[in-house]
């Protein structure tokens, strides 16, 4: 990869709050690299949901910047995002491969057996050829997301954000889930993931600690876990001794 | 504005209404139900059920059409397929007027089910063609759908929806003259109902399916249908908002 490609993410001293009033970010910043998968950890209401739509364009900051792929958020530039809702956000009266298909003429693949092909692919890739065919409706909830995630990749975007995306999946599956990003990230595809559980951080090549709207933290798993001076710190360990840290230097 | 993109969402809709196999039935069985017993009530005074006629079918596009759409642009807003849509290149307009057609295909066959069951059933008069009325029915529906996609906006979930059906629909049914004429209520009455679609729709299809008027003799009353439909299109269109 070359080094003068802009990174996939970069957000620079960005505010943003709802109806312009209750502050989520004050300034934050951050910077995804491109083909990494970086978490972005942390409790309920930390900003995850709100980061990730921001950096999907679904909401504008009210100060300073979020570039993407080293843009700003602009309906065009959709075609390079994906992204995969918290909730499985898909049509529970079509089939898992109507409602593939759907979401790849809306990222604009209208030319008809390109697509069938593309379709194909992404149900193979999720797991789901055999259960292609079923109403949504029909599907377990791990199922689902597996739709949800194909609806979300279906058009090879760069950037992939995926918001809470192993919520409620049995352990097998979780494992499934991860295999699935770690060979779109060994591909080259970015991906931004909201996660509020450390089994997820662990997979992530980069990880950053979110807590009331601000990066308590920044780094590889490995560093964060040794930066708590312990050695057999987890990173549930390292998530609690930053957020402490940093209530510390608020409240002084 | 990309015609796959519209198309898709149109498809999308008419898979989605024809596999709920009730909502079908009930498409066509409600206003059939409903008909039947304004006809039997009216049975010997069929020139009250003549004037009444043509104002429950355009109630009956109406509501029907702006049912679906409010309630499916809710679970839209609701199951989070909006905010996926939005994080697409897909424009506003794509969105509207998918569904626009997507529900056109219904709302003119329900229209259809009832012409023929009010005409051909009940006997009412008709001097009209089948085909002009059925046209004039769809521009009121594309105001309809419009209608729903806005409303949805302030509606958070199916509860609201269902209050705002009294609140937008009473007014037009008292307002627009199906049971006394605009021209006898009082004078702030009269003002209410040039703004509501409904009075407009009465007015034409009367003409059209009781005087044997033609498509140009109601043209002043489809273009302000269209006008209304237009207004209401732009407003829905800023409750879809990308950014």
């Amino acid at each position: 990869m070359s080094d003068e490609q802009p990174l996939a993410v970069q957000v620079q001293g960005m505010h943003f709050g709802y109806d312009g009033r209750t502050p989520v970010f004050q300034g934050l910043d951050l910077a995804v690299a491109r083909g990494v998968s970086y978490g972005l950890l942390g409790p309920n209401g930390a900003g995850k949901t709100t980061l990730l739509r921001l950096v999907a364009g679904r909401l504008k900051p009210s100060r300073g910047s979020v570039l993407v792929l080293g843009h700003t958020p602009h309906p065009s530039l959709t075609r390079d995002i994906g992204l995969m809702p918290q909730s499985s956000a898909v049509y529970p009266e079509l089939t898992a491969r109507e409602n593939v298909d759907f979401f790849a003429r809306m990222y604009g693949m209208s030319r008809r057996g390109e697509r069938r092909e593309r379709v194909e692919e992404v149900l193979r890739f999720v797991e789901l050829e055999e259960r292609q065919n079923t109403h949504v409706s029909r599907l377990s909830g791990g199922m689902r997301q597996r739709v949800s995630l194909a609806c979300a990749l279906v058009h090879r975007p760069p950037l992939l954000l995926l918001d809470e995306p192993t919520v409620g999946l049995d352990p097998e599956l979780r494992a499934s889930f991860w295999e699935h990003f770690r060979s779109m990230a060994g591909e080259g595809t970015t991906l931004l993931i909201s996660s509020h559980t450390m089994d997820d951080a662990a997979h992530c090549d980069r990880l950053a600690f979110l807590r009331s709207g601000r990066v308590v933290a920044e780094g590889s798993p490995e560093t964060l876990r040794r930066a708590t001076g312990r050695p057999d710190a987890s990173l549930e360990d390292a998530f609690l001794h930053f957020a402490r840290q940093e209530a510390g230097d608020v409240s002084r | 504005m990309s015609l796959d993109r519209t198309l898709a969402i149109a498809q999308r809709l008419v898979r989605q209404i024809r596999r709920d196999r009730r909502t079908m039935a009930l498409m066509v069985v409600a206003p059939v139900v409903v008909l039947t017993l304004i006809g039997l009530s009216f049975a010997e005074r069929s020139q009250v059920l003549d004037f009444i006629a043509p104002a429950v079918l355009a109630t009956f596009s109406l509501l029907f059409v702006f049912l679906l759409t409010g309630i499916g642009f809710l679970r839209e807003r609701a199951s989070g397929t909006l905010d996926r849509l939005l994080a697409t290149p897909v424009g506003r307009f794509d969105l509207l007027v998918g569904y626009l057609l997507g529900f056109l295909g219904f709302a003119a066959l329900q229209a259809l089910i009832i012409l023929l069951y009010t005409v051909y059933v009940l006997n009412v008069t008709f001097r009209g063609n089948l085909w002009e009325v059925i046209l004039f029915l769809l521009v009121l529906t594309a105001t309809s759908v419009n209608l729903g996609i806005f409303v949805s906006t302030f509606a958070h979930n199916e509860f609201q929806v269902m209050q705002f059906i009294p609140l937008l629909l009473a007014p037009q049914i008292f307002l627009s003259g199906i049971f006394l004429r605009v021209g006898e209520m009082p004078g702030y009455l009269q003002a209410i109902a040039t703004v509501l679609p409904l009075r407009y729709a009465v007015d034409g299809l009367r003409a059209l399916m009781l005087e044997g008027a033609h498509l140009p003799d109601v043209a002043r009353e489809l273009a302000i249908l269209v006008g209304i439909g237009v207004v209401v299109l732009g407003l829905a269109s800023l409750t879809v908002r990308r950014v």
